[in-house]
């Protein structure tokens, strides 16, 4: 992750001018029809969109079929894209902001106790997440295993609140910066910063707790 | 907890610039600002901590790999929901269509100057009628339907009429193919190979089928068919024969 956000600091200013100039020339293309430039266009977007929908919305299942819906929003209304007010890359991001938010509110209340169980280990079938990190802790060589920290930590994710859920993502897994996620989320840079904070400072409070009960 | 302060200006300015002190871009005098609040703010020095730590955390997230099959169907989807807007394109629901046909029906009239004519047309209509002594009132559809049943029962007595026209039409129509066809099977039998000569020869000749159109006209009593003399005219006296029944 650190070392991606650095290949991206470190890219130089022309080849990122370039490529946008590369997408907004597919987008032309895109929206007069062109299939071969659509599929470029997927092609390129939508491992980045998948993500940002499977980390929002917790499920690999829901993160395709959120996905598919993005990609067919975009198709439909990229043609009202305006390459003067964003990039193209932020435009998709906002879209698949704006599906998710809406995805939510649908169903708030199922996602909220799903969460719930699967970070505090309320699970009655099987070893909990505390289980198997108490169980680890136990044995002296072991260390709770990489891909289960990362389980954990997106399982808690899951937990903070949608609107420092949403915040947090765009930065700390798209590298986005701070002018491009006040842009997808239309709210002023300072805004973007307190969420940012907020929701890093409430996801380690759930971790440290998560922690304590395995101890 | 010890040493903490309402937030205040300073606490907003250290959350102002958490963000970028986490960051490491944070530098020269706004730093020093920064982490003197941190040491003199245990709420702040807190978030600091918790934030810095969230931040450590979310770095472990890698970026997933896309589903193998997860571009295949985005294509597939966005070129079904292609064909759907071209087909709601091409072929409209059932209302647009009614919608678009009433427009163009009307389309003539749903102008001013027409809306003016139909208005006077309106005032006319009433005006015969009121002429006529029949209030609006009585367009009712009850007493419509009783003028049309009534204007059906004429209706229906002209058709009587005209299907006894016909009904004997047809039958003269099946008397005539009969003889012909009984003529043509007597022509027929005496000599099967001289066959076309004969058809021709009884084309050019018809003096049998007048014989019979007399034998028929005899059979009905009709008296006006026996000053028959040629073909042509028994024709013209036949249709004239019709006019009368
Ligand atoms: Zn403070």
């Amino acid at each position: 992750m650190l070392t991606l956000f650095t290949a991206i600091q470190s890219r130089p200013v022309e080849a990122r001018v370039e490529e946008a100039q590369v997408v907004a020339q597919l987008v032309r293309r895109c929206a007069s029809g062109d299939s071969v430039a659509w599929e470029e266009i997927v092609q390129r977007f939508h491992r980045r969109i998948y993500n940002i929908c499977y980390r929002f919305a917790g499920s690999a299942d829901d993160a395709q079929d959120l996905t598919q819906e993005v990609f067919i929003k975009v198709y439909r209304t990229v043609g009202s894209f305006d390459g003067e007010k964003a990039s193209f890359g932020t435009w998709v991001t906002t879209v698949t902001r704006n599906l998710l938010v809406d995805h939510f509110r649908k169903t708030r209340n199922d996602r909220a106790t799903d969460s719930m169980d699967a970070v505090m280990g309320a699970d009655e079938d099987g070893p909990t997440l505390a289980d198997r990190l108490a169980g680890d802790v136990e044995s002296p060589q072991a260390h709770v295993e990489s891909r289960e920290r990362r389980e954990m930590v997106h399982r808690a994710l899951l937990q903070i609140s949608p609107d420092l859920r949403e915040a947090v993502i765009l930065r700390d897994l798209q590298d986005l910066d701070y002018r491009e996620i006040a842009q997808v989320l239309k709210v002023p840079e300072g805004t973007v910063k307190s969420r940012i904070n907020r929701g890093r400072a409430e996801l380690a409070r759930l971790l440290q707790r998560t922690y304590r009960q395995a101890l | 907890m010890l040493g903490e302060t309402k937030p205040g200006t300073q606490c907003a300015e250290f959350d102002a610039l958490l963000t970028d002190a986490i960051d490491g871009n944070l530098t020269g005098e706004r730093r020093e600002r920064f982490e003197q609040h941190r040491a003199d703010c245990a709420a702040c020095s807190t978030l600091f901590a918790e934030a810095s730590s969230g931040a450590a955390w979310l770095s472990e997230l890698e970026e997933m790999e896309a589903p193998r099959n997860l571009m295949h169907n985005i294509l597939a989807a966005t070129s079904e929901a292609a064909k759907a807007a071209a087909k709601a394109e091409r072929d409209p629901s059932a209302w647009e269509r009614l919608l678009k046909q009433t427009r163009m029906v009307f389309a003539p009239v749903l102008t001013p100057r027409f809306g003016m004519s139909m208005g006077m047309a309106f005032f006319s209509i009433t005006l015969v009628l009121n002429m006529a002594q029949i209030k609006i009132t009585d367009l009712t559809p009850h007493n419509l339907s009783h003028t049309f049943y009534s204007s059906q029962n004429k209706v229906m007595k002209y058709y009587e009429n005209m299907r006894l026209v016909y009904e004997i039409e047809s039958r003269v129509r099946d008397l005539r193919n009969a003889t012909d066809e009984k003529q043509q099977n007597q022509q027929n039998q005496p000599n099967q190979r001289q066959e076309k000569n004969q058809t021709r020869e009884q084309n050019q000749n018809s003096e049998p089928e007048r014989r019979q159109l007399h034998e028929y006209t005899r059979e009905q009593n009709v008296q006006v068919l026996a000053l028959l003399n040629g073909k042509d005219e028994s024709l013209g006296i036949l249709a004239k024969q019709r006019r009368q029944i």
